[in-house]
């Protein structure tokens, strides 16, 4: 798939209603607790944050801010280098004929985004010939590395070919080394066995799994939704997963038409990637790498992985887009 | 079953009160221990202070300490058998059984912690390989390398039982002892081996790979927890031996393989100390700057710069103490350096486990703060006192200390 599915929140227009947190709970069968004030360990893939100005309340009366702003899993893809890059099929012939080890971190696709090969191969000549049989010009390789994916233990937790960060809830061991990975805090864990009493069973969505006691579960952008949407497409005929298209939850569910959401490297789609990274309103949570000199961002990413979420949050707010994107002017 | 009951009757009168008392208590806890546990595994983790965002607690320190300490056995066998220093010989059994017993008990401990036991197994059928035989996630990395060296170390551990006189009648036991006795250099080796890795893996590489942290992220984490591991674990492994022969009035290890093994430690530290520096001194510099944060900001929490000093400061009390011969050849200021040799250790992982989770990820969050239940400390001390339980009962019925065995038989 040639898809990166991404969002943008317009924090001018959201009102803090909730509602696209009550969808998200009801789309991914939240279980509900005895005491769910106690936020810490409530189980919520999409949580409206308060967001203050005023953190030690020293501020005056009138000078104190406040925004709503919904958070859930940014769908990181770390810095990715190279993705996306197409490389002649003759050039890696000729790396892997002159003895080269041509490695490939990433899934490689050709250049109609047909995957062709997994994660992290070393290209050997029958392959490339076989890849010359296939009639294949170019490849390019896609590496996302989110935070959250490398450390899980026993690959209960990857990343889709259309950048969505998958959990699965019934092979997840709860160690909870993903929940420490992550820096948004998106990663919640069944710290209690989870209920649905009474009639709450009746509500429950059969695209969604429950999850046990001691598992961690996420926002996956409601891939299941994703997945109907395919199902319907296909049973007309359509075979091109590039053609479905779908709105999580939230997203339909907010009333102020506040969150967007749609392909990042689509030039038409309302989130288009390079649109939103020039739009001045425009910020990443906790990313201030955007907004630093150039040089100075290109000497940091060949040093280190940033989390690169998929997710924008826009505001005409300066001290709000300040206090989103960093530490610095907060 | 009644001489059983005689049998026993008759070893508890035979302990002196203090015993007695000890006993009780480690008893008491380990009871405890038995009750939240049960609590814990049956109903969940709700019951811990842990959350979602201080996801980790009390027991990964113990983990992370007792794996740290427990390193002291490999690099004492490494010493003894590799570097043929002989006179680490009466020290050896003991280091082994300690060793042995971290090892168990961070299982134990690991156990608790993560939220679904019964799929621990997952661990070895669906790990996260990379390419060959590089594991992608360091905890699988620790999964597979304690679980070898957990094998490498129970080998280890059975001649001592082999030793015993009753067994060591028998021609194939007393055979097997000796054959295996002369293997222990491969074991060392391998254990050696195998150390370096989850010592790196579980100590420090854990943390130090968390690019999104910048708390933790830093390169150097990993080497940086095997230097620990060679530095507070050796000073582990003497001060414990020293703490058994105090308590039990006995000499069981001559005063020369503690000074040796101390100045090993007291050696190990000047590393350990200069690496610390280096790499708090790159973490302020380079690696939080990059994140956009400044470190002196990181340190502002519960757990922050107070935990820090002190961490330093007991990595800095060894060097003196064990290493300058006129404060080693004096037991108090040998006791002393021992001590902070392990506190550095403790202080050390305290500080990595608190302060990283602590550290607020939004700017407009304060810093957190985690205090556990009485679940979790229960459960933490009813480990250590069955740690210390099992090793009073190997003291007593197993030759633990060849050296004292060797002194009764001159006397008998
Ligand atoms: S908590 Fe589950 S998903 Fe997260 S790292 Fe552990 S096993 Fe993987
Ligand atoms: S690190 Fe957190 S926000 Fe990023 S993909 Fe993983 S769970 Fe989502």
């Amino acid at each position: 798939m040639n898809k990166k599915w991404g969002m943008a929140i317009d924090l001018d227009k959201c009102t803090g209603c909730g509602a696209c947190q009550v969808a998200c709970m009801q789309e991914n069968n939240m279980p509900i607790f005895k005491d769910d004030s106690d936020l810490p360990k409530r189980v919520t893939f999409l949580d409206l944050m308060k967001v203050t100005n005023d953190k030690d309340a020293k501020k005056k009366y009138g000078e104190v801010q406040v925004a709503f702003v919904p958070k859930m899993c940014q769908q990181c893809e770390g810095n990715n280098l190279g993705a996306h890059q197409p490389i002649p099929l003759e050039t890696v012939k000729k790396r892997v004929l002159g003895g080269e080890k041509v490695f490939f971190p990433g899934i490689t696709y050709d250049e109609q985004d047909n995957m062709l090969y997994k994660p992290e191969v070393v290209y050997t000549k029958d392959m490339v010939e076989d890849l010359e049989k296939k009639g294949v010009k170019s490849v390019y390789f896609d590496n996302s590395q989110p935070p959250c994916v490398s450390v899980c233990p026993v690959v209960a937790t990857d990343v889709g070919d259309d950048g969505v960060v998958s959990q699965v809830w019934s092979r997840c061991i709860g160690c909870r080394y993903c929940q420490t990975a992550c820096p948004y805090e998106a990663r919640a864990f069944n710290w209690w066995n989870p209920r649905y009493e009474g009639d709450f069973k009746k509500s429950l969505n059969p695209d969604v799994s429950l999850s046990s006691r001691g598992a961690v579960v996420k926002c996956t952008f409601c891939s299941h939704i994703w997945k109907r949407e395919r199902d319907k497409l296909l049973a007309k005929g359509e075979k091109d997963l590039n053609k479905v298209k779908y709105n999580p939850a939230c997203v339909s569910a907010c009333p102020t038409n506040a969150i967007i959401f749609g392909d990042l490297n689509d030039p038409e789609s309302p989130v288009y990637a390079k649109k939103l990274n020039n739009d001045e309103r425009a910020v990443r949570l906790v990313h201030s790498i955007d907004k630093a000199d150039p040089k100075v961002r290109e000497k940091w990413i060949a040093k280190k992985n940033y989390p690169n979420p998929k997710v924008y949050y826009l505001s005409s707010q300066k001290w709000l887009r300040d206090i989103l994107v960093g530490f610095k002017n907060s | 079953m009644k001489s059983a009951i005689e049998f026993c009757k008759n070893e508890w009168n035979s302990y002196t009160r203090k015993t007695k008392i000890a006993l009780c208590v480690l008893l008491g806890l380990v009871a405890l221990f038995a009750i939240f546990a049960i609590q814990i595994l049956f109903w969940g983790l709700g019951y811990t202070d842990m959350n979602n965002v201080f996801a980790m607690g009390i027991w990964i320190i113990g983990d992370l300490g007792l794996v740290a300490l427990g390193g002291g056995a490999f690099f004492s066998g490494f010493l003894l058998y590799i570097f043929r220093k002989d006179d680490l010989e009466p020290l050896i059994n003991s280091t082994v059984l300690i060793g042995f017993m971290c090892y168990l008990f961070t299982f134990i401990l690991l156990v608790f912690d993560i939220g679904q036991p019964l799929r621990a197994w997952f661990g070895y059928t669906y790990p996260n390989w990379g390419l060959h035989l590089m594991p992608k996630s360091m905890l699988t990395e620790v999964v597979w390398c304690l679980t070898l060296y957990f094998c490498v170390l129970c080998v280890e551990l059975i001649p001592i039982p082999l030793k015993h006189k009753v067994v060591d009648k028998i021609p194939f036991f007393h055979y097997l002892g000796h054959y295996l006795h002369r293997l222990m250099w491969i074991m060392a080796a391998v254990g050696t081996f195998l150390s370096f890795f989850h010592q790196g893996s579980l100590g420090g590489g854990m943390w130090g790979v968390l690019y999104g942290k910048p708390g933790w992220f830093h390169p150097h984490f990993f080497f940086l927890a095997i230097v620990l591991a060679t530095a507070g674990g050796t000073s582990f492994m003497t001060l414990w031996p020293y703490v058994a022969s105090k308590i039990m009035k006995k000499e069981i290890v001559p005063m020369s393989s503690f000074q040796a093994l101390a100045k090993v430690s007291g050696f190990m530290f000047i590393f350990y100390l200069s690496y610390r520096i280096f790499v708090v001194y790159t973490l302020s510099t380079v690696y939080v700057p990059m994140a956009d944060r400044s470190f002196i900001d990181l340190l502002g929490g519960y757990y922050g710069l107070w935990m820090l000093s002190l961490e330093l400061i007991f990595s800095a009390i060894p060097i003196v103490l064990l290493l300058v011969p006129k404060f080693r050849e004096q037991e108090k200021f040998m006791v002393a350096g021992l001590i902070s040799g392990v506190l550095a250790v403790l202080f050390h992982k305290l500080f990595v486990v608190l302060n990283g989770f602590s550290i607020p990820n939004f700017a407009w969050r304060p810093f957190m703060g985690y205090n556990p239940t009485i679940q979790e400390w229960f459960v933490m001390a009813g480990a250590l006192a069955c740690m210390a339980l099992i090793y009073m009962w190997f003291a007593k019925y197993m030759p633990l200390f060849p050296h004292l065995h060797k002194h009764e038989h001159h006397e008998a």
